[in-house]
Parts: C-alpha cells; sequence; structure tokens
C-alpha cells in the first residue's frame, strides 16, 4: 500500500513552521544548549529545548490550560500538518480521520512530580490533577479533543524509532475503506530525570555538539518536540514502502537488521538516506549497514542540528527526506567526522534530484524500522 | 520481513480465528484455572503486599500469585527481568503450548505502564542517595516494549511489535487492530493481547483520583464506590480462519467485529450519556454485520466506579434487550492495559463453556440502568454471540465482539 503525505508540521529547538526550520537546517544552524538538572548542585545536561516562541500559535482553548509540554508541542504540530493540508475536521467527517501517537517516554515530567510528592511525602500528597496526565495516551487525548475527531485514535509506545511502526501502523489502518485520512504524530519532552537516566546507560555527552559517525561515538545530546504527518491517499511525495523490521538483542545485531531493513527499501533509484545517527552505537550499526548496501546513496542526520528527541525524532526524519525530495536540496550533516567512508550530506554538492529516499531510525531500546519515500518524477 | 508486498491489495475481508490463547491473572494461570474461578464466582482481590498503601484509601487489589509466573522458562535471567515480563512469559508459554506451530507476523499488545515498578526504583534510589548499582537493569526494563519483545525473544518470536498504551482501552484496543490487520489481508497471523503489572504510582493515582474503593468492587450495583486495580496478561494467536483450518489447527472462536470511538468528554471521565461507549458497541455491531439481537452476553468494562457504570449502563440499555450483563473485574480487579485482553478470553471461555460469567458482589440494581446483570453467580446459558468492553481515559472507547466457533 502507498500514502501520501498530505500535509506536515513540527516544532522543534530550531523553532516551528516547515519552511522556517527547513531553512535554518539548509543554513547549518543550530540550537543552543541549555543545562538542566535537578538542582543547580547536581550534575547538568546540556540539551536542546523548544523556544517559547515556537508554540506562539497554539489556540487558547481549556484543555490546553494545565496539559504538559509534550502535549503542547503534539497539538502544535498536528494543527500545523493539518493547515498545510487545508483540512479543516470539524467540517468534515471526524469519524474519517484516524490518529496514531509515537510516544517513547511520554509526559515524563508530570509522571517525575506526581512520583515525587509520593516520595517524599506519601501517597496522601498525590495530586489528582497531575495523574492523568501521566498516562501515555494524554498527548493524542488532547489532540483529538481540539481536532474533533471521533474516530479511531491510537498511541503506539517504542523507543526512539517508534515513529516508523506508527506510520506502518497507519498503512494497517488505512487498509480500511472507514478512513480517509491518517494523522501521525510523534512527540517528547526533555526531563532532568530522562537525561540522568540515559547518562547511566551512558548514552549521553556532556557537552555539545553532538558529532555522528565518528568511530568511537561520544554520546547524544537530548531534545524535545513533535513531528506530524498527514497521511492520504494521495500527496505529491508517497510512502510507498514500509518495513516494520524487527527487534535487536545486542548492538552487533543492530547492524544486521539495519542491513536487511535497507536491502529491503533500498533500490538504485534511492538517492538518500536520512539516518538515526546520534552520536552512539546506533552510529556504527548505521555506518556499517549503509556502507554496504547503499555506498552510493547521500547519508543525512539531523541529530546534531536537532537533538536526540526519541518519541519525535523519526517523524522529523521523515519530514526531513519529504522535504529534499520535494526541492532537491538537502541541509548539511553538522560536525561530521573527519574520514568516513560514507557520503555525507554537506561534504559534497548540496542538491541533488532524486525520486526516492529512505529514512531509517535504530532506537537506544531494541526497535529498529524503516520507510522509503518516493517522488513522482 | 516487509508483508506489504505479498498481501497488499483488496480483496473479500477475510474470517479471523482465535486459534490458542493464554491467560494469567488473579483468577489463576492458564485457562482451565480462570474457568474453575470463573465458574465458582470468586472473589480473587485481597490486601495488597507489594508496596505500602497504609496513606491510601484503597487497601486492596487483584494480584497475581508468584508461583504462577515460575514456568520452566524462567531460569535464572528472568530474575532480572520484570514481572510484566514474567506474566507476559507465562501466558504465551500456554498459548504456544496449544498451538506450537503459530508463527505471528506481527505482534499486537496493550499496555498503560509497562515496566513501571522498575522507574519507581530507580527514583527511589536516586532521592534516597541509595545504590544505583541495579539502575542499568532499571532503565533497560522500564520501556512499555521491553516484556513484549523479551517474551517474543523467549519464544523465538522474531515479528515486528506494534505496542498500544491507549490507557484502559489498551488490550481490546490491541485485539480489534489485530482483528483488522487479519481480516484486511495483511497479515495471515498476528499475535495480541495486553499486560500490566500493577505498581505503586499507578495504585496511588487511581486512589488520589478516589476512584478505587476501600469496600468491595460492587460493578452496576445501586451503592456502588469504585474500582480496585487488578494486574495480568492474557495473549489470543489470531490467524485467517481458512489459513488455520487449512493447517488443521483447533478454532477456538471468530473474532468477527471491532469498534474505536474517541468521545473527547474528559481526560478521566466517560461522556455521561454513554454516547462514546454506544458509538464504539455500534461500530463492532457494524463491523460484525449483525443486529444487537444476536448478541448472547456482554462482558462490561464495569469498574464500579460511579461515572462509568452509569454511562456504559445507558448504553447497553439503549442498544440492547435485557442482554446478560456482567463485569468480571469484580472478581480480579482492574488489570488496565491487561483487561480487554483478560476479558476476551474470559468471553472465550464463557463461549467454550456455555455459561455466563458472574458479577460478584452485586447487591441492589441501579435504578438509573436497566440491565440483567449475571448478579453473584455463574448461569448456564446458550452463548454464541459475546461483546466485550473496554473504556480508558482520554474518552477512548473500545468494543470486540466474538463468536462460538463452529461446531
Amino acid at each position: 500500500m502507498s500514502l501520501g503525505i498530505a500535509g506536515s508540521g513540527w516544532v522543534t529547538p530550531l523553532g516551528s513552521g516547515i519552511e522556517f526550520v527547513w531553512d535554518r537546517l539548509l543554513r547549518g544552524e543550530e540550537p543552543i544548549a541549555e543545562q538542566i538538572g535537578a538542582s543547580p548542585r547536581d550534575r547538568t545536561h546540556p540539551v536542546f529545548r523548544v523556544p517559547e516562541a515556537a508554540l506562539a500559535s497554539l489556540p487558547r482553548d481549556p484543555r490546553l490550560r494545565r496539559v504538559s509540554a509534550i502535549s503542547r508541542f503534539a497539538v502544535a504540530a498536528g494543527l500545523q500538518a493539518l493547515e498545510s493540508a487545508q483540512l479543516q475536521l470539524n467540517r468534515g467527517h471526524p469519524e474519517r480521520i484516524a490518529l496514531i501517537f509515537a510516544i517513547s517516554n511520554g509526559g515524563v515530567t508530570y509522571t517525575r512530580r506526581f512520583y515525587n510528592d509520593i516520595v517524599q511525602t506519601g501517597a496522601q500528597a498525590a495530586s489528582p490533577l497531575l495523574f492523568p496526565e501521566t498516562v501515555f495516551n494524554a498527548p493524542a487525548s488532547h489532540l483529538a479533543a481540539l481536532l474533533e475527531t471521533t474516530g479511531a485514535t491510537y498511541t503506539l509506545v517504542g523507543d526512539g524509532a517508534v515513529g516508523l511502526p506508527a506510520i506502518r501502523m497507519a498503512e494497517d489502518v488505512m487498509a480500511s475503506d472507514a478512513f480517509d485520512y491518517c494523522l501521525v504524530v510523534g512527540a517528547e519532552e526533555v526531563d532532568w530525570l530522562l537525561c540522568d537516566a540515559y547518562r547511566q546507560w551512558r548514552l549521553l555527552r556532556a557537552r555539545t555538539p553532538l558529532e555522528p559517525f565518528r568511530t568511537s561515538p561520544r554520546g547524544a545530546i537530548l531534545s524535545e518536540g513533535a513531528g506530524a504527518i498527514l497521511l492520504g491517499r494521495e500527496g505529491a511525495v508517497k510512502i510507498d514502502k514500509t518495513n516494520p523490521g524487527r527487534a535487536y538483542r545486542n548492538r552487533r545485531e543492530a547492524a544486521e537488521i539495519l542491513e536487511l531493513l535497507l536491502a529491503d527499501l533500498v533500490d538504485p533509484d534511492t538517492g538518500l538516506i536520512v539516518a538515526s545517527a546520534n552520536g552512539t552505537f546506533v552510529d556504527l550499526a548505521e555506518a556499517a549497514a549503509i556502507g554496504k548496501i547503499a555506498p552510493h546513496a547521500v547519508v543525512y542526520t539531523p541529530k546534531p542540528a536537532m537533538g536526540e528527541s526519541v518519541g519525535a525524532s523519526a517523524l522529523w526524519q521523515v519530514i526531513i527526506a519529504a522535504r529534499a525530495l520535494e526541492t532537491g536540496e538537502f541541509p548539511p550533516v553538522l560536525h561530521p567526522p573527519a574520514d568516513t567512508p560514507l557520503r555525507i550530506a554537506g561534504q559534497g554538492p548540496r542538491t541533488a534530484k532524486t525520486v526516492r529516499a529512505v529514512v531509517v531510525s535504530c532506537g537506544l531500546n531494541q526497535q529498529a524500522a524503516g520507510v522509503r519515500l518516493t517522488i513522482a518524477p | 520481513m516487509s508483508t506489504s508486498a505479498v498481501l497488499d491489495g483488496k480483496s473479500a475481508p477475510a474470517r479471523v480465528a482465535i486459534v490458542a490463547a493464554g491467560i494469567v491473572s488473579p483468577l489463576g494461570c492458564g485457562l482451565a484455572e480462570t474457568l474453575g474461578a470463573l465458574q465458582a464466582a470468586r472473589d480473587c482481590v485481597a490486601p495488597v503486599t507489594a508496596f505500602p498503601v497504609e496513606h491510601c484509601r484503597c487497601k486492596t487489589a487483584g494480584q497475581v500469585k508468584d508461583e504462577a509466573l515460575d514456568t520452566d522458562r524462567n531460569g535464572r535471567r528472568d530474575r532480572r527481568v520484570h514481572r510484566a515480563t514474567r506474566m507476559m512469559i507465562a501466558a504465551l508459554d500456554q498459548l504456544f503450548a496449544q498451538d506450537r506451530q503459530f508463527k505471528p507476523q506481527l505482534t499486537v499488545i496493550g499496555t498503560t505502564s509497562g515496566g513501571m515498578s522498575y522507574g519507581e526504583n530507580y527514583y527511589r534510589a536516586r532521592h534516597e542517595r541509595a545504590s544505583l548499582r541495579h539502575a542499568p537493569t532499571w532503565i533497560a526494563n522500564y520501556p512499555p516494549q521491553k516484556p513484549v519483545i523479551d517474551a517474543q525473544e523467549r519464544f523465538g518470536i522474531s515479528a515486528a511489535c506494534q505496542v498500544i498504551a491507549n490507557a484502559c482501552a489498551s488490550g481490546t484496543n490491541a485485539i480489534g487492530h489485530a482483528f483488522e490487520c487479519v481480516r484486511s489481508g495483511r497479515y495471515e497471523r498476528v499475535l495480541t493481547g495486553g499486560y500490566d503489572a500493577i505498581s505503586e504510582l499507578v495504585f496511588v493515582g487511581f486512589d488520589s483520583l478516589q476512584a478505587s474503593t476501600p469496600e468491595k468492587c460492587r460493578p452496576f450495583d445501586r451503592d456502588r464506590s469504585g474500582m480496585v486495580l487488578g494486574e495480568g496478561a492474557a495473549v489470543l494467536a489470531l490467524e485467517n480462519l481458512e489459513l488455520a483450518r487449512r493447517r488443521g489447527a483447533a478454532i477456538l472462536a471468530e473474532v468477527i467485529g471491532y469498534g474505536i470511538s474517541t468521545d473527547n468528554f474528559h481526560m478521566t471521565q466517560p461522556e455521561p450519556s454513554g454516547a462514546g461507549a454506544r458509538q464504539a458497541m455500534e461500530r463492532a455491531l457494524a463491523s460484525a454485520k449483525i443486529d444487537a439481537a444476536a448478541v448472547d452476553y456482554i462482558n462490561a468494562h464495569g469498574t464500579a466506579t460511579p461515572f462509568n457504570d452509569a454511562a456504559e449502563g445507558k448504553a447497553i440499555s439503549q442498544l440492547f434487550e435485557r442482554v446478560p450483563v456482567s463485569s468480571t473485574k469484580s472478581m480480579m480487579g482492574h488489570s488496565l492495559g491487561a483487561a480487554g485482553a483478560v476479558e476476551a478470553v474470559v468471553c472465550l471461555l464463557a463461549l467454550q463453556h456455555q455459561f455466563l460469567p458472574p458479577n460478584i458482589h452485586f447487591r441492589r440494581p441501579d435504578d438509573d440502568v436497566d440491565l440483567d446483570i449475571v448478579a453473584n453467580a455463574a448461569r448456564t446459558a446458550p452463548v454464541r454471540t459475546a461483546l466485550s468492553n473496554s473504556f480508558g481515559f482520554g474518552g477512548t472507547n473500545a468494543s470486540v465482539l466474538i463468536r462460538r466457533a463452529a461446531t
């Protein structure tokens, strides 16, 4: 099954709005990292946060009054995607649009605050206002309420790759004639607790920049935001093949699974691969697989410019691949390695008329998946 | 790995068989123990032992006995994995004992909280400046997809996972989506179900909302005062009926319809008229192309909260004429992401053994809803088609219809 991208939207540390962020990516800009920690005395971590101005267009809806940051990012990105497709839901058939929400850590800030009250004071101090926002499907629920959709709403949980299985799930859902569109949204909010946990795993870098594809990875920088794509039956850019991948057991197997994924998705017309390299073991796995299966393709990763946004990141990759196909341009990879056999974007020509791009994502918690995008020549 | 190329394309909807099932719940481990508990109307709710509850209003829950999780597959390595993983392994162990040939192309599982208690351990240890020696294990086993991936790995399954977290409707949504995947012809075999293990954060959360009760859980009773939590895991092997027959698989039952709706009313309360619940049930009936009169039993969401049961009761009485209804949560608590899957297995047992599972602790009917409650004891009855409801936070509603296998 082939689905078209009818609209897209994103909220990122570089701002919001497809054109605005795309221009900043093309110019090779990167956000300024903020240091966050449990307290000023504690260890701090650099993160890329969404600037407040990026949410200026959010509607003043009572439903959004107390919601978590992740919900606000998701609503802003979802509304942009519908606007770019010129689709007004409440004037059509609200049951004919499905919503699939890709999420990894969820409303981690409210979850931490809620549990902190229990740990510090006891169960009697737990807040009934915070608890509902700790539920994984809270952001999807707020978005559905604002869009007034009454049909299928699913929240899919997973690691940083989850946005791609969400697209695969959209394909499954759209196999039914009951739906005209499926809005796929991925979102993440950053919190010091998340940084702390990833640091325990030795996956974070203590200072910027994020340097991808190094032979000895130095770690990722976490970020936040949301990406949304509206999938329909038509669209200039099509998602013409998905591969749901499978779980990898260890880092060595990650490379093998990525290789199988790419072998399934890459063909001679594939000129661009948008990878998920984030300064961790993922880079080594992706570099090995791409070098073997698609050495001819230009390789781009947005993570040095936008950070590792986990639940949102794969959707950002898809949006970038679609823009690259539409415009024939691609942004430069920031802080690339000095020597790599890969054709890293930005190290050669900045334009390439290609009709196919593959997005591949390898999450940090055993999931890997891919999709292929095609534009009519 | 991709199946879309070979199974793509429109054709007549496939019929979807349940060819195997596994269950671990407070009622017991396996189909036989679960059947025995249902027929005996056993109350399996007990004082909470997993964490302190002295500051909570509610102090009870349905809890899975640790012995149920000591399967042959639980070696030394399993001591490190989360309790939820061990429940999934125990349920899958039963499923594959029934059908060793079942090889899923996709796994769709519902949950709400994954390995939440490991996240709690991490936060507490960090807060108390205690040893973080186990932190990597806690962090690695905290994500909701991890119990599914680990359990799959234990049985040599490499299918892609879709882990759905639609609050309390997750399990039914997972089964419904899996059903649609087989029915559309995109997949031939899908493993589905749900799991959730009890955790302090979630328990205290429902307590803080005063949604859980310090008394007995009395769904649809006039004096109902709230839910009790539970835990468990249940899995179903769904397969294209024709292909299952061709390979000689046992057909336990057939999933015939699925309805999903979003009511957008409130984050934690259902739309009071029951419109969202009704829409999910109507869509399930339309999906199955059957009339409401064809339904012989409804396993209600029936949390025993005043709001849920009023809305669901209204929706049922508007759509159906005196169909027997019970909420088996009265016996084992509300297992959240597992509930839909556990209750689908309860429906399966009702269809196989021709009885109506009971709604225990029922004393006085609610004057506002006119329902035929299967009160306090199981009833023998012809059951050809059963409907299972699940409704969750965020206004997500789901219903599945299951039909008895043709004899």
